[in-house]
């Protein structure tokens, strides 16, 4: 059989070979410059921490600052947390795993640069104020507000989610329903195409007024139009995903004894898989969008509507830390599908690449 | 190895035309074939394309219906695809979200069958000589590899009637020649009833105990010739020669000396 003649082709050494050995065998020996510049910036995040640190410490406030330690605690904590996880990569490179250091090295940059703009920032507002207080906040009274406020941020920050997941949800269930029947079923197809072209094209945000004025429950409404948005991204993918079943895969499985029901469910919708979760990120992110939407304008909760009330009332502070939230939120979000997405389809691992 | 059953596969007088997508014309992919075939046969169907040799098999696969005519196994027309009658294709046709395992094991979970018979999935692998890729993904196999899945995967079935639509078409011609014999050998052992499509003429007489030319315009049988040599066969013997004379000179390919 060909698989055991290049096998023995092969000297026995390397017969048992790791992924990681085989990279070290096969990438060039680092000179001794390049050890010294990858032990330079592994160390440029540390440097760049204390230089964030050192500038928030001596160079004399602009502007009033209250509670100064707030933001310098945040900044040791950053620096400490980084040291700490270069202690555990050295740790695992001693234990002869060299991946930790390797993604370690490989994101240095990364978080000096993150520094550095926390440097940047705090010395164009509250060293400098080039850019106006209390307009756009330092790091030190954002930190601050949430701190003092944060009961009633993280109440709106349950509410935003509650919302977000709840017509996310709803809109991606009855999607993949709609989707992959109208893939599988021309009559299905016949009726929901219409209303897909007729409907797809309106920016979700325009039915806010409409739910307003229509809908007996604000939350409701809000949970209806994010779950539009899901509903439409999620529909549009899997129908399209499941019409691009390669017609061999259909007439290798009935040969192979699969009866209609597992034509679709063990090959159609496996087969489909990426163009569904394709779908799926972006029902998220027209979630993300739609839920903004709707608090800022509408729904008397949530992070939106923290955002929007807290400008009502010139406290700008609030309002960015509100962002930050956000931000959090959806990253994680977005991370956490990005993670099921990789999963559910390792098999195109070394294929798409 | 196993009780073999005897099977018999009968084409009466079958058409199959075929609608063209664009014009209203219509293509005769077959006009009037009658065939009857049996178990413990190897038959190689061979012709230029368009000649309708793909149309057969997937009519008795019954992945098609006949315009006209019937195709019966034992008398009982073929309505349906079923797993009693394998068919590999000339792409693998893996699915690439399950391990190599798992696509063996496909038919057997599509019945219902699979718990239990795990370790005939296991021989399979065995079969194949692919122990290592177990676990694989269809998409890190070799071409030669994925085929060699692809043919076990519709054998797990033990078919009384296995059809291979030009399965060694897309291999290069080392890994095509071992499949030739691994095939040969698999199908001596069970001895069930083997159809091949091909357009290679000397596969067709390497493989074929029965060797059915068919030429196109309209698809038909012109010729059928049975092989009655030993396996395994000689490629250059004086034989081999001569039949590979004879076909190419029904299929107007001959050269001028060699008219038997």
């Amino acid at each position: 059989m060909a698989s055991k003649d290049s096998k023995a082709a092969m000297p026995a050494d390397t017969e048992k070979l790791t992924r990681q050995q085989l990279r070290e065998l096969e990438t060039k020996e680092k000179s001794k410059g390049q050890r010294i510049l990858d032990r330079f910036i592994i160390a440029l995040p540390f440097l760049c921490g204390l230089a964030a640190i050192c500038e928030y410490c001596f160079i004399p406030n602009k502007s009033p600052n209250d509670n100064p330690y707030t933001y310098l605690g945040a900044l040791i904590v950053l620096v400490l947390a980084y040291l700490c996880y270069g202690i555990f990569a050295a740790m695992k490179l001693r234990a002869g795993d060299k991946t930790v250091i390797e993604k370690y090295r490989y994101k240095a940059p990364l978080y000096a640069a993150l520094f550095l703009l926390l440097a940047a920032y705090d010395y164009l507002t509250l060293k400098t104020g080039v850019l106006t207080q209390p307009f756009v906040p330092c790091m030190n009274y954002i930190l601050n507000i949430a701190w003092i406020d944060r009961a009633y941020l993280l109440e709106c920050t349950l509410h935003t989610l509650r919302l977000l997941f709840l017509g996310y949800f709803i809109g991606v269930a009855v999607g993949l329903v709609t989707g992959i029947t109208c893939g599988y079923s021309e009559k299905a197809r016949y009726w929901v195409n219409p209303i897909i072209k007729f409907l797809g094209p309106i920016p979700t945000a325009t039915w806010i007024p409409i739910i307003m004025v229509v809908a007996t429950s604000l939350f409701g409404g809000a949970v209806f139009i994010i779950a539009l948005g899901s509903w439409f991204a999620v529909t549009v993918a899997s129908m399209t995903g499941i019409q691009n079943v390669d017609k061999s895969f259909f007439e290798a499985a009935k040969t192979l004894g699969a009866s209609e029901r597992q034509l679709v469910f063990r090959v159609a919708i496996p087969h489909a898989m990426p163009s569904i979760l394709q779908g799926c990120t972006q029902a998220m992110s027209s979630a993300c969008t739609a839920i903004m939407v709707a608090e800022m304008m509408g729904v008397k909760a949530g992070l939106g509507w923290y955002m929007a009330w807290a400008k009502s009332w010139a406290s700008y502070d609030k309002m960015f830390a509100a962002l930050f939230m956000i931000c959090i939120i959806f990253t994680v979000v977005t991370k956490v599908l990005d993670k099921i997405k990789r999963h559910v389809l390792r098999w195109q691992n070394g294929v798409v690449k | 190895m196993e009780a073999k059953k005897n099977v018999v596969l009968t084409l009466e007088n079958v058409s199959k035309s075929f609608a063209k997508v664009e014009t209203d014309e219509v293509t005769h992919a077959l006009n009037c074939v009658d065939l009857t075939m049996h178990s413990g046969e190897f038959i190689s169907l061979v012709g230029p394309s368009g000649c309708g040799k793909s149309t057969i098999l997937r009519l008795i696969a019954g992945l098609i219906t006949p315009t006209t005519g019937k195709v019966c196994v034992d008398g009982k027309e073929i309505t349906e695809p079923s797993p009693e009658r394998g068919m590999v294709f000339q792409k693998p046709t893996l699915f690439p979200w399950l391990t190599v395992r798992d696509n063996i094991g496909f038919s057997l979970k599509m019945q219902g069958k699979l718990k239990g018979n795990e370790d005939k999935v296991e021989h399979m692998i065995d079969v194949i000589g692919l122990q290592e890729f177990r676990e694989d993904y269809p998409g890190q196999l070799s071409g030669g590899m994925a085929q060699r899945v692809a043919l076990v995967r519709s054998l797990i079935n033990e078919p009384d009637i296995l059809l291979l639509d030009e399965p060694l078409g897309a291999l290069d011609a080392f890994t095509r020649m071992n499949m030739q014999d691994e095939i040969l050998k698999i199908w001596q052992k069970r001895g069930q009833l083997a159809i091949m499509v091909t357009h290679d003429v000397d596969e067709a007489i390497y493989m074929g105990t029965r060797v059915i030319v068919m030429d196109a315009n309209p698809g038909r049988v012109v010729s059928d010739i049975t092989i009655p040599e030993p396996f395994p066969r000689d490629r250059s013997s004086d034989s081999f020669v001569r039949y590979r004379n004879e076909i190419l000179n029904k299929l107007h390919y001959g050269g001028k000396g060699q008219n038997a």
